[in-house]
């Protein structure tokens, strides 16, 4: 736009303001009537008649005025804009100037600002992607989780069953659209042998509640949803890339999963990935309503616009009690109304649903850079009134020469926000890095990690922030550099008072930075205890040294007397290969998370009174699985080779069950059921109890029984080998082949690989908060050596003078030293108060450890308080080689 | 007035605006005198529009404003054209020929037909 016709009209109006915009309004008009009257008038038209004549041929005077001052105002306005820009790019240019000129201090500043501002965006990222964006499917915000709970039957969190599938379906008008989906693991045959295809298990409505339909091909229609319909699949854009190069004749292809042949009739986008990241098949669930077991599936609804979770969750309540009613013998709801009870279905927005977890470590993390933020800023804030010094004679030049002291103000604002943005620019390289490597390093595995992205969003926040920053750590030096002008010292003799003020305010910036530092050092602290005390905990088994491999065995071995064969010829292969200590096999290793969690009974007591002790866990497990785990015997014996389907059921419990019917030995001999299968099995031994799923969480009621009775297809095989275990599982895959080839061997880990990726969040938490902290303390420990060093400097001649009157040199490194002292603890105290209410807030984060834990709260402050008067010894051994003669010369 | 008229003699106006100013710089009433006589007094039908009309140009730069003395000395407001306002007259001038000439002939068909 080119305004520069205007600026010598504006420079020249200016002085005379808005009033006069108006008056030369009215002149010009005036002057046009008064010029039409004349020359009415000079044609012969009487006066008065004139002027009416060109008033009507003028048209309205006063409308064309407004009009007039409308867009003169307007454009005034722009123009102001316009030289009010041009002038802070002045400033802007100049500070670049000026910031030019003193390349260590910029360097300095500008890599504390980086690291500040980098870490606030990258940490900003991970919050932005995960928590505020929403999730990546049409009007996300209408997409919620149905899940059940019955706490008196121990049901916090119930899955849906087939039958309950179809009554929500049917019943729940607030649904647009609802579906059910339920974890699946596939074997796929292909060209190179079997693999492992993780999968889900979905009800025909599932793409339309997600409202993403298969890039290529169609949805499941609800014919393909009937039991034995459904062999059709759509597979991931992952797969189709990987198994059938792109190609659009994949549609119609017909595949071999789990020895059934699937037509595969679609391919979803490539970012599709719900509900989790590694899926690859999606296959109609074959809904059967006559299913009323089997409650492992998760609800998937589309609210219908303006209806709110709250109210789709009273809705299918009160489906869920009618059913209850129906069939009480079914859940054990006995005679009792359901209403009476806290039986209820849980509605929860899929947002919060899948990144709930994550939500607090998250917030926790972006405070705690915040924090950083905070303490980098006020470092650079002292950096910038050590500054002030040099320039207060700039200043004091610009203020005689005539500038306003707003004027000088803004200057020194537009350098320190002009150091932000330098900082920023940085800072967000960093960022970008870093979030690039964190990603990729599968450090941690986070919800929605693969959509981490910096946008437009991070952007604007970084500049916000970095703006914010610039003005707050240039406003405290600046303000002070202008009001002591007041003195307006050109000759740079009496600087004694000047530096008195800036020592008061970069003594409080030093406090401030210090206590910022305990505060987050003191979380970090807690935390890193907590999580020592996690990994440290006795797990009731030893994951180390043992290896996971999955075990999908073919269709044709899914009964129990072909499975216990199957189970005695792999055990005794794999314990023959070399370098293999023990071998077992399971439905389930602990932390896996396939083991079935049931209500269970015990022969000769009443059903068990209500309360969240009635679940427990049931793994299938072979003989020697707890010698392979270390899971101690406490009473009785393992599980034998003739425990099969010719013999007696049979069943070891843990301990914690044990403990709460019997003493001892005395459960051995005694029956016990689950719920969901009335087969009673005598207990033969009683095991120590080991942690399953949740690291942080009390060992769970266990049953175990034989694999060899109880059967099942997809099995864990545990390998503990002596050595490296990489050479060993090669021979474990020979033999395992050997036996049967069809077994896809994709599945290997080490299961303390298992247990590691339980604890991500908390690793995450971990990591990143003993970074910041660290961080922080390298921060704080520069800024108040920077403090002390410029205090010294400034009382160098007062030094010099101490000494030659005879003081000890080492006195006045007592001295110095003492103020050290003093500006560590007023910051340590302060910093462990706000450590004592900050740290009420991450209570959820911390396992075994208070939130005040004393050893804590006592160590790192002291620790930090020695750094700080550690970061003065330089400073004050510079104070005790003060030479008093340099010092007088200086002035 | 209609909206449809309103800018079409809005459009039209700024252009004899600035067709005006290309001899050189001139007040407002001298400005309304040329484009009346030059336009049989058919496009301002009321001096005044042609004030507002003046402030606009002046506000996207194309015109500039100065204070002067008019022939028989008067304080009066000089406009003149500026180099964007004599690019601007140079590129409008032929897009409102071929306007006016297809509007022209649209207008003269007898017929639904198209040729």
């Amino acid at each position: 736009m080119s305004v520069a016709p205007g600026w010598r009209r504006i420079f020249r109006l200016a002085p005379r303001g808005a009033r006069s915009l108006e008056r030369d309004v009215d002149d010009e008009l005036a002057f046009h009537l008064a010029m039409r009257e004349e020359k009415l008038r000079m044609r012969g038209v009487p006066p008065d008649a004139a002027q009416t004549q060109a008033r009507e041929r003028f048209g309205d005077p006063s409308r064309v005025r407004d009009e007039c001052i409308t867009i003169d105002r307007q454009y005034a306005r722009e123009v102001r804009l316009m030289e009010w820009l041009e002038s802070v790019w002045s400033d802007f240019r100049y500070a670049l100037r000026t910031l030019r000129r003193m390349p260590a201090f910029t360097t300095v500043a500008t890599l504390t600002l980086a690291l500040g501002i980098g870490a606030t965006s990258a940490m900003f990222t991970l919050v932005n992607s995960i928590l505020l964006r929403p999730l990546p499917y049409p009007n996300a915000d209408r997409l919620v989780k149905l899940i059940q709970s019955y706490p008196e039957k121990g049901l916090d969190t119930w899955g849906v069953s087939q039958q309950n599938i179809v009554m929500y379906r049917d019943g729940a008008t607030d649904f647009a659209a609802f579906a059910a989906y339920r974890g699946a693991s596939l074997t796929m045959r292909a060209e190179n042998g079997p693999e492992r295809l993780p999968a889900v298990r979905v009800t025909a409505d599932f793409f339309k509640v997600m409202g993403v339909s298969p890039a290529l091909g169609r949805p499941f229609t609800t014919d393909e949803d009937a039991p034995g319909r459904n062999n059709v699949v759509i597979v991931s854009h992952g797969l189709w890339q990987t198994h059938f190069g792109g190609a659009m004749s994949v549609l119609g292809k017909t595949i071999d999963l789990d020895g059934q042949p699937t037509r595969i009739v679609g391919v979803m986008p490539p970012d599709f990935a719900f509900p989790r990241a590694d899926v690859k098949a999606w296959i109609p669930m074959g809904l059967d309503p006559s299913r009323t077991h089997g409650w492992v599936n998760s609800g998937i609804a589309r609210l219908k616009p303006g209806i709110s979770p709250q109210h789709a969750e009273r809705q299918t309540t009160a489906i869920m009690w009618n059913w209850a009613r129906r069939e009480p013998e079914l859940i054990g709801a006995g005679s009792s109304a359901p209403e009476k009870t806290r039986m209820k279905t849980i509605v929860t927005p899929l947002h919060e649903a899948i990144t709930g977890r994550t939500a607090r470590p998250l917030t926790v993390l972006m405070a705690a850079v915040s924090l950083i933020l905070l303490i980098a800023t006020a470092n650079v804030a002292t950096l910038l009134s050590s500054r002030a010094a040099a320039r207060q004679r700039e200043i004091g030049l610009r203020t005689a020469l005539g500038a306003t002291s707003g004027r000088v103000l803004r200057q020194l604002l537009t350098e320190s926000v002009a150091l932000a943005l330098l900082g920023a620019v940085v800072g967000t390289g960093l960022a970008v890095m870093a979030v690039r490597v964190f990603v990729r390093s599968a450090l941690v595995t986070l919800p929605r990690l693969a959509e981490v992205t910096v946008d437009g969003r991070v952007l604007t926040v970084t500049l916000a922030v970095s703006v914010l920053s610039g003005i707050l750590f240039g406003l405290l030096p600046a303000l002070h550099g202008v009001r002591s002008q007041g003195t307006s010292d050109l000759n740079a003799g009496q600087r004694e008072s000047s530096h008195r003020s800036t020592r008061r305010l970069n003594n409080a910036l030093v406090v401030a930075q210090l206590s910022l530092s305990v505060v987050l050092l003191i979380a970090a602290g807690l935390v890193l205890k907590s999580f020592q005390r996690l990994t440290h905990i006795d797990m009731g088994f030893r994951p180390d040294g043992v290896t996971s491999i999955a075990l999908a065995l073919p269709a044709r071995l899914n009964n129990a007397a072909a499975t216990s064969a199957f189970v005695g010829t792999i055990l005794e292969q794999v314990r023959a290969v070399p370098g293999v200590r023990s071998a077992a096999l399971a439905w389930s290793l602990p932390f896996e998370g396939n083991s079935n969690v049931d209500g269970y009974l015990i022969d000769g007591r009443p059903v068990p009174p209500s309360g969240n002790e009635d679940q427990t866990f049931q793994t299938a497990v072979s003989p020697g699985f707890f010698g392979t785990l270390s899971v101690p015997l406490l009473y009785g014996r393992d599980f034998t080779a003739a425990d099969d389907t010719t013999g007696l059921p049979v069943a070891v419990v843990n301990e914690t069950l044990a403990k709460r019917y019997w003493t001892g030995a005395a459960a051995l001999g005694k029956r016990i059921r689950v719920t969901g299968d009335d087969t009673w099995f005598t207990i033969v031994g009683v095991v120590a109890s080991a942690r399953d799923l949740d690291a942080a969480a009390t060992p769970l009621p266990h049953i175990y029984v034989s694999v060899s009775q109880a059967g099942g297809t997809r099995l864990s095989l545990a390998v503990r080998t002596a050595g490296d275990p990489r050479s060993v599982i090669a021979g474990v895959r020979r033999a395992i082949t050997q036996v049967e080839p069809s077994i896809p061997l994709d599945g290997v880990r080490p299961l303390s690989g298992v247990v590691d990726q339980s604890l991500d969040t908390r690793r995450l938490t971990e990591i990143l908060l003993g970074g910041f902290a660290l961080l922080a303390v390298i921060l704080a420990g520069v800024g108040i050596y920077g403090v002390m060093s410029l205090h010294v400097a400034n009382r160098n001649r007062e030094f010099g003078i101490r000494l030659a009157i005879g003081a000890e040199p080492f006195a006045l490194v007592r001295l110095v030293l003492g103020e050290g002292a003093l500006l560590a603890a007023l910051g340590v105290g302060l910093g462990v108060g706000g450590a004592l209410v900050a740290t009420r807030w991450i209570g959820s984060l911390l396992y075994d450890v208070s939130a005040t834990d004393p050893a804590v709260f006592v160590s790192l402050p002291l620790l930090l308080a020695a750094i700080a008067v550690a970061s003065c010894y330089l400073p004050a051994r510079r104070a005790a080689k003060s030479d008093p003669m340099q010092a007088m010369r200086a002035d | 007035m209609a909206d449809a008229e309103s800018d079409l003699l809005r459009s039209s106006l700024d252009l004899l605006v600035l067709k005006a100013l290309t001899w050189g710089p001139m007040h407002g009433y001298g400005i309304s005198e040329w484009v009346e006589g030059a336009t049989d007094a058919v496009l301002l039908l009321e001096e005044g529009t042609l004030y507002p009309a003046l402030h606009r140009l002046e506000r996207r730069g194309w015109l500039t404003a100065e204070w002067g003395v008019s022939d028989n000395n008067r304080r009066a407001k000089f406009y003149k054209l500026s180099a964007a306002g004599r690019a601007r007259y140079r590129a409008e001038a032929p897009v409102w020929h071929r306007h006016a000439e297809a509007i022209a002939v649209a207008l003269r068909r007898t017929s639904a037909q198209t040729a």
